[in-house]
């Protein structure tokens, strides 16, 4: 049973004619150059934007699921909130058990998870740029959904964080989550089980890292030649 | 304790309090002083001159400005979390300049006199047109110039509308004056029959109760409330409706009264936090207590209209709120 299926998924001047199927429980990345269209799959696969076409959730079509159980079963994350309202973090991240009900089930766990429990009790509002990507990131973790759509989560993070996010994110496509997210660090692109390469508006490549993120792919989207080079590389203590 | 957490504890019995003292303070206070005792046989009907003074003038009047500002405040709170903007309200945005209008161009062509329920229709109409105005220009999730730019059009054009009426259907005294009453807002003279086109206020009230939950996912982004499991497009639809119908019917029943949604909602969400099944609640009680206690400030300062009123106290605290704008 896959993930995701996307069939066609068209959304005018953004992205064009996409099909694409995700395996359960795989890490899969999603590159590309800018305005390549990787926040629009990302909406399209979450139901944000009416598709045409067709996407299926673990094999049923999202028509058929109603507004409530969607959040059961895909969680997904933005670039960037702004967040109007000061609400903590606790009750935003609690903001994740909605769908459940508000059980407020596993809300510690993910504030620890994605170490915010310090601030818990701070208003989201006042939070710096990092603060609130981990703050959405533990939200949509305690939806428990099994297919999560994460855009560019590592952008605003600092190297720890990032690394640890990579860690999690590893750590919940091994239960059986598809987690499927955005990056520019090809680096890290290379340690994923898939990689997702859009090229103006459409799938250029899909597949293992090794099979799609090659020298001639790096030269014809990112306009970029793959050098192997010795050099910094960074890792969790 | 966080001392959000201890007042919020508080503000719910408070708010009842203040209200129960608020309003026993309107009925005694007036050109006809009233002692607690006396009011209380007034309501009794065992002293006929309190109980005329009670029941024919000033029981209304109450009911009518905790009605009116319930309504406003509650309209106001639901189009902040509607537009994710603390600035959004239905005097800012043009609604109830729109309900005004409505009321006005029934007034100048003769038909609020043919029914009770025309006036109101009107206003709710006017109120729909403008709310339908202020989606096209400004957007969901318009940034907050962008919305309150557009209710300065809005305003001004609604503005020029209602002087248009007034030009063109300059009509007997009477209906010069009706019209003046809704272009300034205020409780002179109202009667049972105002109270019950007011009624339906609670009645919108109870349908707003159970959104809180969704309203505060909603206030912090739509595509994310979506994700999240909210019906955004059915609670937003339901959202507007019942924000407009608020204004409209508080506008019907008081003309045009400024600053309620935008004061009452924010001074709670200060005290309380953002939290919206709290917010709810409170800004109905909360926006009943300040327009009641605002007619009794002006009925002191000797008769003082609600409209200026509200806006004496109202225009400043948002010149306040402007200035914390990043």
């Amino acid at each position: 049973m896959n993930s995701l299926d996307i069939t066609r998924g068209t959304v005018p001047g953004r992205l064009e004619d996409l099909s694409l199927e995700l395996p359960q429980g795989k890490l899969v990345g999603l590159v590309g150059p800018n305005g390549s269209g990787k926040s629009t799959l990302l909406q399209l696969s979450a139901g944000i934007l009416p598709p045409s076409g067709a996407v299926a959730w673990g094999g049923r079509a999202l028509a058929d699921i109603p507004a409530l159980e969607r959040g059961r079963c895909a969680s997904w994350v933005p670039q960037d909130a702004q967040f109007e309202f000061g609400f903590t973090v606790w009750s935003v991240v609690a903001q994740g058990r909605y769908a459940h009900g508000d059980d407020g089930k596993g809300v510690e766990a993910a504030l620890g998870l994605l170490d915010l429990e310090p601030l818990a009790a701070r208003p989201v509002n006042q939070l710096s740029g990092g603060e609130r990507a981990r703050v959405l990131l533990a939200r949509a973790l305690v939806t428990e959904a099994p297919l999560q759509l994460w855009d560019e989560p590592l952008a605003a993070l600092d190297p720890r964080h990032a690394l640890e996010t990579l860690r999690l994110a590893r750590a919940v496509s091994r239960r059986g989550t598809t987690v499927l997210f955005s990056l520019h660090d090809l680096r890290a692109a290379h340690e994923l089980d898939l990689v997702v390469v859009l090229h103006n508006h459409r799938l250029r490549a899909f597949g293992t890292p090794d099979e799609v993120l090659t020298p001639g792919l790096y030269l014809e989207v990112f306009g970029v030649r793959a050098v192997p080079a010795p050099g910094l590389s960074l890792e969790l203590p | 304790m966080n001392p959000r957490v201890r007042i919020s504890k508080f503000a719910l019995p408070g708010l009842l309090t203040a209200l129960f003292l608020l309003a026993l303070l309107a009925l005694g206070y007036g050109d006809m002083h009233l002692s607690p005792a006396r009011v209380w046989a007034g309501l009794r009907h065992e002293d006929p001159v309190a109980a005329t003074v009670i029941w024919q003038i000033r029981l209304p009047r109450i009911l009518v400005a905790m009605l009116v500002g319930a309504g406003l405040s509650a309209s106001g709170l639901v189009m902040q979390a509607f537009f994710r903007n603390s600035l959004a309200s239905p005097g800012l945005l043009g609604v109830s300049s729109g309900g005004a209008v409505g009321a006005v161009g029934a007034i100048a062509l003769g038909w609020a006199s043919t029914s009770l329920w025309a006036l109101p229709a009107a206003a709710i109409v006017g109120a729909l047109l403008a709310t339908g105005a202020v989606l096209l220009l400004a957007r969901q999730g318009a940034s907050g110039e962008r919305l309150l730019l557009a209710g300065v059009a809005l305003n001004a054009l609604l503005a020029a509308a209602t002087s248009y009426l007034l030009s063109e259907f300059t009509g007997p005294y009477e209906k010069n004056t009706q019209i003046l009453f809704w272009l300034l807002g205020g409780l002179e003279d109202r009667t049972w029959e105002h109270v019950m086109i007011a009624l339906p206020i609670v009645a919108a009230a109870a349908l707003l109760w159970p959104l809180g939950r969704p309203m505060d996912l909603l206030s912090l982004g739509a595509k994310e409330a979506q994700s999240l499991g909210v019906d955004v497009r059915g609670l937003r639809r339901r959202l507007l409706l019942l924000s407009t119908v608020l204004t409209a019917l508080a506008t019907a029943v008081a003309g045009s009264v400024g600053f309620v949604g935008l004061v009452v909602p924010q001074v709670l969400r200060l005290m309380v936090g953002p939290e919206h099944r709290r917010l709810v609640p409170l800004s109905l009680l909360g926006g009943a207590a300040f327009v009641l206690a605002c007619d009794v400030a002006g009925r002191a300062a000797g008769g003082l209209r609600l409209g200026v009123v509200t806006s004496l106290i109202g225009a400043p605290f948002f010149l306040w709120m402007l200035r914390k704008l990043p």
